[in-house]
């Protein structure tokens, strides 16, 4: 019961910034000079207008779910992980090159290259976290600046050196996937695939490890009040690294079942242009880095993006909608501290005097 | 080509000049103690509304004046929601910069029915200045001269911030509310007021940055064109210590980077590896801080 109470309290605020999101989208929309109502209407119709549109929402909100899921761990250690992209494109690229070049059985490649994408993803978000550790080097910097070397070097790897020369060579990829090493998928014709259900597994198990496992005890107080948990003899360096490499390890099973289940194969660009690991970060805030609250809230954001995708097939309004929005989303979604903030003062009942 | 020439010197000049005015503007914010992540969008902002006051001005002052006053209002926007609404700085950091892109991004394909990337071949970008006299020295006169204006503008901020903040009452209030805002307030000092002027500047600041990047370097917008730039600066102002004199040194370093990177180009060297040297170098560069960062973050709250 309580669970649900808090569930639906951290639910309450997102809920807000969505209408306020919709309205400047409709701003947006009169700006260009098309009816908000049709356009929201297409968007609709585009996110869940049908069982195929519906999977194809779900399909999308799987990386998005992952990666979410990854960086709310590490906001709850109070660690700032801007690193998702790279973390995310180095596990896909080194999923994917295991999963071609494993001379293996189908089932022993799809285990190895979830493997392989976990790990190199972890391994990437454990270096600036160690970097943070032992040098001081802020975290939120050097995640920053790793996404551009990492994405980089895995467009290095399919343009030189592992490029798929069979095909007309005009996309920079590897070759494909052998067709056993493909996750399955959930329908037969539709777009979401196996990768979805590790999804809403993942989300129950950090639920689960946040909420019951001494683990999730450390990280909740160590985002908390980071000097009475190392007071109380919490690890800050042990904590703060492992939830970077569960952190990583998420984004880079994100990119892991793209690859795996969606492209069947690494190409440049796939993972980067749709700019999954912003929106998992945006999904991650929305849903205040409650596990649950995330599989709504990535949803949600995958549902805007199919959704612009239908209104652009269908009016004037360019795709960047979606994008507009979830700025806008975002936004207010960080002025709740300011909410909590003035509850509490309201309650206390006192003026401040002196300090901010 | 050779990688090491005099032409290079000339060319980090240029490649400096946003990524000194950004940094400075990180400055600014961080000195009265506020750490200021929406540089890099505050950068793109600023690049596309000079460009879009270009197109529909014509003249290239008024570009300039445009894209300072469009990332002044989002800076306002960032000023809002850190100092009044006391939201996280870092999220509206963050929330900032996506709505920069994505607005840009909407607002490129509204405005210009385009997609990536806009470019005029009628549209003047900036002028070159050739400084009279020292434009006839040799050596020296081909690197100091020939730049556009935002580049001798970028200097001189350096020099006019580091007579602000050393030199004037405002300056020394300014650094005042940065070292400890409780004491700053009670003295009577207008503590918010010092803090929003703070942001107001560095918007100005990063919107000329932008303007110098898309028309001062290439005449033209394409999507996220700052590529990181904010994130430098924000390293660059850690590296020099908020201090104007020292990010102007480290400012350099990263401008030579980048110019590099572009010259290396020339070789036959992968341009993934080439176009990642200014991060790599960033990243070696972030070693030599040590705990001198600006992100004190247990101090900060307390202060708040």
């Amino acid at each position: 019961m309580a669970a649900i109470k808090e569930l639906s309290k951290s639910l309450v605020q997102p809920l807000l910034a969505v209408v306020i999101g919709l309205l400047t989208g409709a701003l947006v929309i009169a700006a260009v000079g098309e009816s908000i109502l049709g356009t929201y209407q297409e968007m609709w119709k585009g996110a869940f207008g049908s069982f195929y549109f519906f999977t194809s929402t779900l399909a999308r909100a799987t990386p998005i779910m992952l990666i979410a899921l990854g960086l709310s761990l590490a906001f709850r250690a109070g660690v700032f992980n801007l690193g998702a992209e790279g973390q995310m494109v180095l596990g896909a690229v080194s999923a994917a090159l295991v999963s071609i070049y494993l001379p293996a059985p189908g089932m022993i490649k799809i285990v190895a290259g979830m493997f392989a994408g976990m790990a190199v993803g972890g391994f990437w978000a454990l270096l600036p976290g160690f970097m943070e550790a032992r040098f001081r080097i802020p975290l939120l910097i050097s995640t920053l600046l790793f996404n551009y070397i990492a994405v980089l070097f895995a467009s290095y790897l399919v343009t030189e050196p592992f490029r798929d020369r069979t095909g007309s060579a005009a996309l920079a990829q590897t070759v494909m996937l052998e067709k056993s090493a493909w996750l399955p998928k959930l329908f037969a014709g539709m777009s979401v695939h196996a990768g979805f259900l590790f999804a809403i597994v993942a989300a129950l198990l950090l639920f689960w490890v946040l909420r019951f496992t001494p683990f999730g005890y450390e990280v909740k107080m160590l985002g908390q009040n980071s000097l009475f948990a190392q007071y109380g003899g919490i690890n800050r360096i042990r904590v703060m690294l492992t939830g970077m490499f569960a952190s990583g390890g998420l984004a880079g099973l994100a990119g892991t079942v793209e690859v795996m289940g969606a492209h069947y194969r690494f190409v440049d660009g796939a993972l980067t242009v749709p700019g999954f690991a912003w929106t998992g970060l945006m999904a991650a805030l929305l849903a205040n880095s409650h596990p649950l609250g995330i599989i709504v809230t990535s949803i949600l954001l995958a549902a805007f993006q199919t959704g612009a995708m239908g209104v652009e097939r269908n009016t004037d309004v360019p795709l960047e909608l979606a994008s507009v929005i979830q700025a806008v989303l975002i936004l207010f979604i960080s002025a709740k501290f300011s909410y909590d903030w003035w509850k509490k003062r309201k309650a206390k009942g006192g003026e401040s005097h002196g300090a901010l | 080509m050779e990688l090491f020439d005099w032409s290079l010197l000339s060319s980090t000049i240029r490649m400096v000049t946003p990524i000194l005015l950004a940094a400075l503007g990180g400055a600014l914010c961080a000195r009265v103690g506020i750490f200021n992540v929406g540089l890099e969008g505050l950068v793109l902002v600023g690049a596309f509304s000079a460009i879009v006051g270009n197109h529909f001005t014509g003249n290239l002052f008024l570009a300039v004046l445009i894209a300072a006053l469009v990332s002044v209002v989002f800076s306002l926007l960032f000023a809002y929601m850190t100092i009044k609404l006391r939201a996280n700085e870092i999220v509206v950091g963050v929330a900032i910069n996506f709505l920069a892109l994505g607005l840009t991004t909407f607002a490129l394909r509204a405005i210009f029915g385009v997609k990536g990337a806009f470019y005029d071949k009628d549209m003047a970008g900036l002028p070159t200045v050739e400084i009279p006299f020292i434009h006839d020295i040799p050596v020296i006169g081909g690197i100091v001269s020939g730049h556009s204006p935002l580049v001798y503008f970028a200097f001189l901020a350096a020099i006019l911030l580091y007579v602000f903040f050393y030199r004037t009452v405002t300056g020394f209030r300014v650094l005042a509310v940065g070292l400890n805002p409780v004491a700053a307030r009670s003295l009577g000092l207008k503590v918010t007021g010092l803090q929003v002027l703070a942001i107001v500047m560095s918007g100005a600041l990063c919107g000329i940055a932008g303007a110098q990047l898309s028309l001062g370097q290439v005449t033209m917008f394409t999507e996220g064109m700052t590529a990181g730039r904010g994130f430098i600066a924000l390293v660059a102002m850690m590296m020099g210590q908020s201090h104007p004199l020292g990010i102007l040194a480290s400012s350099f370093l990263f401008g030579l980077m980048d110019a590099l990177s572009i010259r290396l180009q020339g070789f036959s060297l992968p341009t993934q590896f080439t176009a990642m040297l200014p991060y790599v170098l960033t990243i070696v560069a972030m070693f030599f801080l040590k705990n001198k960062s600006q992100i004190g973050s247990d101090n900060q709250q307390s202060t708040r």
